[in-house]
């Protein structure tokens, strides 16, 4: 199988665990909250794929979680491949599990935010952006992405690596 | 340096240039991007939706025969009060378009319904959305209504080939006017959709109520479409005006919450009503050169 | 040039050059203390005013209009209220993009044109504005129309062009540069009633609520163009007492409204106004302080291109006060229609008007003027086309209030009270009536060419008999007439506001009449330079001659007699705590059995007299009709009067109706004006029977 199309085969290895985030989502539906999971979902791909592979899954990623919500374009995917970018160019930030932990929350956290925020402007006219309510939401949101992110990491990337390996994508110092 | 670093300056040359191309690329290929991942979801989506049924159908088998046999029974019923009705009702809507053609009144908007299932719920601070299991293949088109019985549930906003999203009554991109209950002057008012409040049901608002408007006594008032946008079919209803009724800042007017009709976060099955022609709202947003509308927002 | 040592010789060596550079010197040291002192100064004397300056120059205060209060009629229905109005705004901050766009393209086209020429960049830039608010337009009308069939049918295209648009479905560009250069910081509006999209085209309410939902359920939510709903002024009944109610006009109200707290706090900041409303006729106007309410105000940061940015604080207007008008609105409605139906050859409704008032209290239950106007076509988007049509037809003079008529026969009651009062007749002294009276030697004519015969006072109020009149009026002499008439206030100015209440205007209705005569001899000298007759006294006596009054005075007048009193204070104003006191009242100063003839007189007009056409059968009531004479276009024309009240026995309202007949119509007091008196006492024997319910 060629390299090439690891990130590919790999995003269809990540779906599953975005469409079961969703359906968690669902879940809960009635309480308005929006559970989010793509942030950490790029941490394990970002140890091994090449930088190219890792921006194009992060994209892929990004619109995905964009496609079904009333999300501006790219705003979401183009944070995630920026995020790509600077872990593929500090693998070292990624190169053990605690260390995992705290990107995976932070990039979740990001990325979290981003949607939050561009859909907040999207609805400007009706919603009021700068008010307590809004900082609760997005307090709220953060924090569940926060958890989510801890809670899902090791079977996230155990599942990926175990993709990895099978594609046969390089081990991390490999891929250094 | 570390080698991962190596082009990572270019790399993030690359990003910014992109973000600044993908800001000035035309709509249309920012659609087609948001479509192919809808459509790629899209099987997934099915299949939940279809998990959702054979969940159900188990549960169904669980059942006994005898209760299975008495809501057997109970349908049959049902049905035939339902056939009756039909044919009373087929007559009366002939008699109104004769009366309509006398009178030369606008006739009113004629729908062709498609029954979805819903395959999953998108809610959040922002949006409170369904996705429903039919889309353009369907017919189904943006803008169109959807309702559950004679109950709004929302609207149609985004339509993808097999299925569709949905903006439920609460969303912020719904509107529509109303009437309310004990108003005997059917003031129009205003129904929009607002950023529900996290941990706590999903509400629209009711603005521009009259300043004189008094609830019918000990009773909620039911907020009802009107009919008159050519959206709506008239007397569906919206959801029921809370108590508490405000007035504005201005003090000019009245406003209050609305509690949707149905428990939106629960619903299983719509309908979606299509109108046989589309609105003149649908023909603005369908570009001339692709012929296909653009998203309800 | 150099020297020799490669020195220029007119270096700093040389005394002049070096006394020439300390001046230099000593001129840029003055210079940078000046500089440095003048810093100084702005820095730390001047600081704390420079950045106020600096702040309120990008502040500004935005004046919130207040919506008016409502007008009920004496049953809290309502005549004046406020209707919601749905106006499309573009959100022009929110446009720039687009404007640039279309600013570009537009220069692009222009410089491919013209490659010599400079461009206009000034008319180019209000051109992109107007092409992009008008395909705005352009689709905003594609949504609403409702004479859109074929959006119906779906076979429609939205036109890109505005030009294919009628004029008064674009934007003028007068308004944008208007708006641009005052009101940047608003949105503009695009259709400022989206109910009424069309100031000359008349359209139902509900196709009215059509377009607005038509706008809501179809036009996308988000982009540039918003909705916004306030309030404007509706009249629901259309031209119902529009003479009472008024109108109200555009006002600017950073001119009128502005409180003193706001003035004072911002005094130095840019205050932005809305364009408010104020009374211009009718109760809107004599009422205008309590109806208008007070204006709320925004304190705003706005961007260095003019536009608001946030909102710092803000108090909301205040709506104003309502108030409750004396009038009943199915006796008004009745009138109305009455009048409307008395109409000449061509079909057209006459000028008329009609009176009708409690007994009692004074209040005016009904205040009729024809031909009238709509206040709705006044409220927000009169045209000059309907200013024009109402000033030629003679719709804005209230003819009730501001009329002035000879009273006709209707002044005999006057008459004969006088005589009585005089001791010169009494209720059962019998005169001789022949066809004719000579009076100076002119036949003064009675209006039966057989005369009545043998005539006592009911009698004479029954067939309205002139020649009755004639001699006691001479008897009486005209003094005392005219003393009669004033007692019984025929010249005093009515609809004085009471003192506490008059701090803008001083009556409850605009310009009441104050030129009303009740001639006496120095009248006709001081008007005329001639002696006075003793035909004048005859015409006087029957309501001719010099006497002008309003069709006010005259409903005052009977109200009085109906209660035995001199004077009745009439009022628009519904008070329910009104004590019956009226100002300047006395008793008539007639005995019993004078006053019973008069009443019962009056009866018999309605029971087998002059208005026996328009009798109620089952309800008896007393009326006196007059048919006085008035020139239009040199020749003469007919006053229809008829004044009364109901019931008989117990009256409880007054009436006067008045119709100008024109040359072409027969008018008759009993014939033409009764039938409105009819309908007018019918509307309220059922208001009063639904009220006993």
């Amino acid at each position: 199988m060629s390299l090439s199309w690891a990130w590919l085969f790999l995003l269809l290895a990540t779906f599953p665990w975005l469409l079961g985030v969703d359906l968690l989502s669902d879940s809960i539906a009635t309480s308005g909250v929006c559970l989010f999971i793509s942030g950490a979902a790029i941490i394990a791909p970002c140890r091994r794929l090449r930088r190219w592979q890792a921006v194009l899954f992060s994209a892929c990623i990004g619109f995905l979680f964009e496609a079904l919500r009333p999300i501006p374009d790219g705003s979401l995917a183009l944070l995630l491949v920026f995020a790509a970018i600077y872990l593929t160019s500090h693998r070292d930030e990624i190169r053990d599990m605690p260390r995992m932990f705290w990107a995976a929350v932070l990039v979740n956290g990001l990325a979290c935010t981003a949607w939050f925020l561009a859909a907040g402007l999207a609805y400007l006219k009706e919603v009021p952006l700068l008010s307590l309510h809004f900082l609760g939401q997005w307090l709220l949101h953060l924090l569940l992405a926060t958890i989510l992110a801890i809670l899902l990491l090791v079977p996230l990337a155990l599942v990926q690596n175990f993709a990895m390996d099978k594609i046969g994508v390089p081990q991390p110092d490999e891929a250094a | 340096m570390d080698n991962n670093r190596q082009g990572a300056k270019a790399s993030y040359v690359a990003l910014v240039f992109f973000t600044g191309l993908w800001m000035i690329l035309p709509s249309a290929v920012r659609r087609f991007n948001r479509e192919a991942f809808a459509e790629f979801q899209a099987p997934a989506l099915h299949l939940v939706g279809k998990g959702r049924d054979l969940a159900r159908y188990w549960e169904l088998q669980s059942r006994s025969p005898e209760e299975l046999v008495a809501a057997a029974r109970d349908l049959a019923r049902i049905n035939a009060a339902l056939e009756l009705k039909i044919h009373s009702l087929d007559d009366a809507r002939k008699e109104n378009t004769r009366l309509r053609e006398m009178l030369r009144y606008p006739q009113s908007t004629e729908f062709v319904t498609v029954v979805a299932r819903v395959s999953v719920r998108e809610t959040s601070s922002w949006w409170q959305r369904i996705i429903i299991r039919k889309g353009r293949s369907d017919g189904v088109r943006p803008g169109c209504p959807v309702v559950f019985g004679d109950r709004v549930i929302g609207r149609v906003s985004v339509v993808h080939l097999t299925t569709s999203e949905v903006d439920l009554v609460t969303s912020p991109g719904f509107r529509c006017t109303a009437f309310l209950e004990g108003d005997d002057q059917n003031h129009v008012v205003h129904v929009s959709g607002r950023a529900g409040l996290a941990l706590s049901a999903p509400r629209a608002m009711v603005s521009i109520i009259p300043l004189g408007y008094n609830p019918p006594a000990g009773q909620i008032a039911k907020v009802m479409t009107t009919g008159l946008g050519g959206v709506f079919p008239s007397g569906l209803t919206l959801g029921t005006l809370e108590t508490g009724v405000q007035t504005t800042s201005e003090k000019h007017m009245l406003t209050g919450a609305l509690t949707p009709a149905k428990e939106l976060s629960f619903i299983q099955e719509v309908s979606v009503l299509i109108p046989k022609y589309p609105t003149a709202g649908e023909i603005l947003l369908t570009p001339a050169d692709t012929g296909k509308a653009e998203e309800f927002r | 040039m150099k020297d020799f040592d490669g020195q220029n010789p007119s270096a700093p060596s040389d005394p002049i050059s070096a006394w020439r550079l300390r001046v230099i010197f000593f001129f840029f040291c003055a210079g940078f203390v000046y500089v440095a002192v003048g810093l100084s100064y702005r820095q730390l004397v001047q600081s704390v005013s420079l950045t106020e300056k600096s702040d309120n120059q990008g502040q500004r205060v935005v004046i919130l209009p207040p919506s008016r209060g409502k007008i009920f009629d004496r049953n809290g229905y309502v005549l004046v209220d406020n209707r919601v109005r749905w106006s499309v705004k573009a959100d022009l901050l929110a446009l720039q993009p687009e404007f640039r766009k279309e600013y570009l393209a537009l220069l692009k086209k222009e410089k491919d044109r013209f490659p010599d020429r400079r461009p206009d960049y000034d008319q180019l830039q209000q051109t992109a504005r107007l092409n992009v608010l008008n395909a705005w337009l352009t689709k905003i009308w594609f949504v609403i129309d409702s004479t859109n069939q074929k959006a119906a049918k779906g076979t429609a295209k939205v036109k890109s062009t505005p030009d294919l648009h009628p004029e008064e479905r674009m934007v003028h560009p007068d308004t944008l540069r208007k708006h641009l250069n005052e009101r940047r910081a608003l949105l503009f509006p695009l259709i400022l009633d989206l109910a009424f999209p069309n100031s000359g085209h008349a359209v139902t309410s509900e196709e009215g609520n059509r377009s607005v939902a038509r706008f809501i359920e179809q036009f996308p939510v988000q982009g540039p163009i918003t909705l916004e709903a306030d309030m404007v002024r509706s009249y629901p009944n259309g031209k119902l007492a529009s003479h009472v109610l008024g109108y109200v006009r555009d006002t600017d109200i950073l001119k009128g409204q502005l409180d003193d707290e706001l003035a004072e706090k911002f005094a130095n900041l840019q205050k932005l106004g809305y364009t408010g409303k104020k009374g211009a006729d009718g109760i809107e106007a004599t009422y205008n302080e309590v109806l208008s309410g007070h204006s709320g105000w925004e304190h705003w940061t706005k961007t260095s291109s003019g536009y608001n940015k946030e909102r710092l604080e803000a108090k909301p207007p205040k709506q104003g006060a309502d108030v409750a008008l004396s009038l009943d609105t199915k006796i008004q409605k009745s009138a109305e229609e009455a009048l409307a139906k008395i109409v000449d050859s061509q079909g057209k409704a006459l000028p008329a008007a009609a009176v009708m008032l409690d007994v009692n209290t004074g209040e005016i239950l009904a205040l009729a003027s024809q031909p009238s106007f709509d206040p709705n076509e006044m409220a927000d988007r009169v045209t000059q086309a309907y200013f024009d049509q109402v000033n030629s037809e003679g719709g804005w003079l209230n003819r009730s209030t501001q009329g002035l008529y000879a009273p006709g026969s209707t002044f005999k009651l006057i008459t004969a009270t006088a005589g009585m009062r005089a001791n010169k007749i009494d209720w059962d002294d019998i005169l001789d009536c022949g066809p004719s009276y000579m009076v100076g030697g002119r036949a003064f004519p009675e209006h039966d060419p057989v005369g009545y015969g043998q005539v006592d006072l009911e009698k004479m109020l029954a067939v309205s008999c002139n020649v009755w009149n004639y001699q006691v009026g001479l008897r009486t002499g005209p003094e005392n007439l005219a003393k009669e008439a004033r007692r019984f206030g025929l010249d005093a100015p009515l609809l004085q506001k009471p003192a506490e209440h008059n701090n803008h205007s001083t009556t409850e209705l605009p310009n009441p009449a104050t030129r009303m005569v009740v001639p006496d001899r120095a009248y006709k000298q001081r008007i005329a330079g001639e002696p006075w007759t003793d035909g004048d006294t005859a015409n006087t006596s029957i309501g001719q001659g010099y006497l002008l009054t309003t069709p006010l005075h005259m409903a005052c007048l009977i109200a009085s007699i109906a209660r035995g009193e001199t004077r009745t204070t009439p009022s628009i104003i519904h008070d329910p705590g009104r004590d019956g006191r009226h100002a300047g009242a006395e008793p008539i100063g007639l005995n019993t059995q004078q006053l019973n003839a008069l009443r019962e007189g009056m009866l018999r007009c309605v029971e087998e007299g002059t208005a026996k056409s328009v009798r109620i059968p089952g309800l008896p009531y007393a009326a006196k009709t007059g048919t006085s004479e008035y020139f239009k276009k040199g020749e003469k024309a007919h006053l229809a009067w008829i004044i009364g009240y109901a019931p008989a026995d117990n009256p409880v309202v007054a009436f006067c109706v008045l119709v100008e007949g024109q040359l072409d119509t027969s008018t008759w007091g009993g014939k033409t004006a009764g039938p409105v008196a009819r309908d007018m006492i019918l509307a309220w024997r059922s208001a009063a029977d639904e009220k006993d319910k």
